[in-house]
């Protein structure tokens, strides 16, 4: 059964470009470009994983996991951050969620999949 | 005087008797008798004006043997009556008398002019010490069997001497204090005239009494317009200052004495001024009146500089929190930069990549080549733009190491085969001269292979084909010492000091501008500093080649 994984990203290059890598690589990919309809899509197509942007247009990254992990529906699925905020303070405010990791950008296309795919339980 | 006296009284005694003898017989004898008794009573009056004079009286007969002598004689003369009546006067007191000066005189001098005054005699007696004597003497005639009688007065005059002596040199001390006395009060004028200080003194009026030119040129004042007036009054009355009367009027009588009082004014002739006053109450000498002695420092322009100093030091803490608050924005805005810098970063670089991976399909033999250098250019970029973001957070002190046990031996040979690449590309020769005995050490692990990887790609970056790179490691007290050498292009000395500001690259046919970031040296140093290590690069010159020393404690000294 194909992976399925969820990309929240505003900017369109990024979400074309990781969306292009996980489907190479077999997975289903669902895609949206704020928070608030990522957590919908979340809720609604339950992903092995979603991938996000810490920087969104109506809240952070950070924020958005919180409300995904008290919903009970979206609470175990794993939370990859995507960050270009290379800072210790940037990674501070993300290290708290549960069953979490971050890839740094610019993201390396070769390993992208393979980083990602840690993440997944089984 | 009493000498004097005595003469009169014979010259009476001498008329009556020569009258005497033109007169009758019995009358002669009556008045003889008479007169002797006349005569008798004069001798008798004589003697006891003799004995009763406190000075020392003797009479001697033509032949200078004493005839009679005065009470006070022997008392000064500690002779007695039995050895002098009838001697001669020079044999007196085992012949102390034998005085060649008298001699002169009684021999010499009375004869021709029968009296003398004041004759001042010198002499060394046996008895009494040495003595100044005032002699005077009368020759006068006698009635009384000798023909003439000479009365010699001896005054004593060592005492009234040393006195006048005393007199003398006391007066002459007087002088010589007065003179100094003078010359003080002149050496004091003279100050008050030399310093550049204004200076005035007053009387207890508080009238000026003197002012030294300082005053004058300082204050703008003429000195006729100036001595003899109130203080007050000077100068068109600039000087009636209330804090001035309190301190003349009220703390001067008290206290005598003032220092440092600082007086604001401001005067009509030189505007507003800060003075500092110091006063002196003195005494001018014995009854004489008091002076005050005010000395005037203007201290306007020093407080000014004060305030300029303190204003620029205020200046300074204000440039300083602004350049602190300066270094955190530029930290900020260099953290944001590389943010804001990385996603379109991630576009180009990701894309290309998939494109040179021809994920999508196969690409043609030049579009593999575009590609490659739009990947290339876009790493590029990456790199210049982490490592200006370390060096920004080093700056800022942000940097943090995250230390571990490093098997640094290891570290080494894994940076040495990530560059074994570059280095047959190139056909160079590296020589690796590891001490097999080196201990972990305890440091941040991506940035210690971060400056083992700036300082090998920089040796192979400016060394030539053929030529050698090598890398040195061995253990010294609490360290190591690491060495990354090669045979290459060497660094110029005058551009020694330019390596470590940033962007500097040397230009060499070997290495293109494009290649490198001109951050990897100053930025291996920053962090090797951040570990407590020393770095150094030593280099003989251009084309010389470069030896780039660090060390790096085995035990971190920093508490991170």
């Amino acid at each position: 059964m194909k992976k399925r994984a969820l990309i929240i990203d505003d900017n369109e290059n990024n979400l074309m470009l990781e969306k292009d890598l996980l489907e190479v690589a077999g997975f289903e990919v669902f895609v949206a470009q704020d928070a608030s309809s990522g957590i919908a899509v979340a809720r609604k197509e339950k992903p092995d994983i979603i991938i996000m942007d810490i920087r969104l247009p109506d809240m952070r990254g950070s924020e958005a996991a919180v409300i995904l992990r008290r919903d009970k529906e979206t609470s175990d699925i794993p939370i990859v951050f995507v960050t270009a905020s290379v800072m210790a303070e940037g990674r501070e405010e993300i290290k708290d969620i549960a069953n979490s990791g971050f890839v740094g950008k610019p993201i390396n296309t070769r390993t992208f999949v393979a980083e990602i795919s840690k993440f997944i339980k089984g | 005087m009493k000498n004097n006296k005595l003469c009169k009284d014979r010259a009476g005694a001498r008329t009556v008797a020569e009258r005497g003898n033109v007169k009758k017989l019995h009358q002669e004898i009556e008045q003889r008798k008479n007169t002797e008794r006349v005569a008798q009573d004069a001798l008798n009056y004589a003697e006891s004006i003799i004995n009763t004079v406190r000075e020392s009286l003797i009479a001697l007969d033509q032949d200078l043997r004493v005839v009679s002598v005065s009470r006070s004689f022997y008392d000064v003369f500690k002779v007695k009556p039995e050895e002098t009546v009838g001697q001669l006067i020079y044999d007196l007191g085992n012949k102390q008398w034998n005085i060649p000066k008298l001699r002169e005189l009684l021999e010499t001098i009375l004869p021709q002019k029968t009296t003398f005054d004041n004759y001042e005699v010198e002499h060394d007696f046996t008895t009494i010490g040495r003595r100044i004597m005032l002699l005077n003497a009368r020759q006068i005639e006698r009635v009384l069997g000798k023909e003439r009688i000479i009365l010699l007065a001896i005054e004593d005059i060592t005492e009234r001497k040393e006195i006048e002596a005393g007199l003398e040199k006391t007066r002459k001390e007087l002088e010589v204090i007065k003179k100094s006395a003078d010359e003080v009060s002149e050496f004091a004028e003279s100050i008050i005239n030399t310093v550049r200080e204004p200076l005035i003194s007053l009387d207890q009026d508080l009238r000026v009494v003197s002012v030294s030119r300082s005053f004058y040129e300082f204050f703008k004042v003429k000195p006729e317009e100036t001595v003899g007036q109130l203080i007050y009054d000077l100068g068109n009355k600039q000087w009636n200052i209330p804090k001035l009367r309190e301190l003349l009027e009220t703390i001067l009588p008290q206290k005598t004495t003032f220092d440092n009082y600082e007086v604001e004014h401001d005067f009509t002739t030189i505007g507003r001024r800060i003075m500092l006053l110091n006063a002196r109450q003195i005494e001018r000498g014995a009854g004489k009146e008091r002076i005050i002695l005010l000395a005037i420092e203007d201290i306007t322009e020093r407080r000014e500089i004060e305030k300029g100093l303190e204003k620029a030091h205020e200046d300074l803490q204000e440039l300083a929190a602004e350049l602190k608050r300066t270094t955190r924005a530029k930290s900020e805005f260099l953290a944001n930069m590389s943010h804001e810098l990385r996603t379109p970063l991630n576009s180009i670089n990701g894309f290309s990549e998939i494109l040179y991976d021809e994920t999508f399909g196969p690409l043609n033999e030049k579009q593999k080549k575009y590609v490659t250098y739009v990947l290339t250019s876009g790493k590029h970029l990456l790199l210049l733009i982490n490592q200006i973001l370390d060096m920004s957070k080093v700056e800022a002190g942000k940097m943090k190491l995250a230390l571990s046990s490093l098997p640094i031996k290891s570290i080494l040979n894994d940076i040495s085969l990530l560059v074994a690449d570059m280095v047959s590309k190139k056909k160079l020769q590296m020589l690796l001269e590891i001490d097999e005995d080196l201990p972990n050490i305890e440091a941040d692990e991506l940035k210690v292979k971060e400056i083992l990887y700036n300082l090998l790609s920089n040796a192979v970056k400016f060394t030539p084909e053929g030529g050698k790179i090598g890398m040195k490691a061995k253990k010294s007290d609490s360290e190591i010492e690491i060495e990354v050498w090669d045979t290459g292009a060497g660094i110029a000395s005058e551009n020694m000091n330019k390596i470590f500001e940033g962007f500097f690259r040397v230009d060499t046919p070997y290495s293109r501008v494009t290649e490198g970031t001109g951050l990897g040296l100053p930025l291996s140093k920053k962090l090797v500093e951040l570990h407590g290590g020393k770095f150094s690069v030593v280099s003989d010159g251009l084309n010389k080649g470069t030896q780039v020393r660090f060390t790096l404690p085995v035990i971190s000294r920093k508490a991170v």
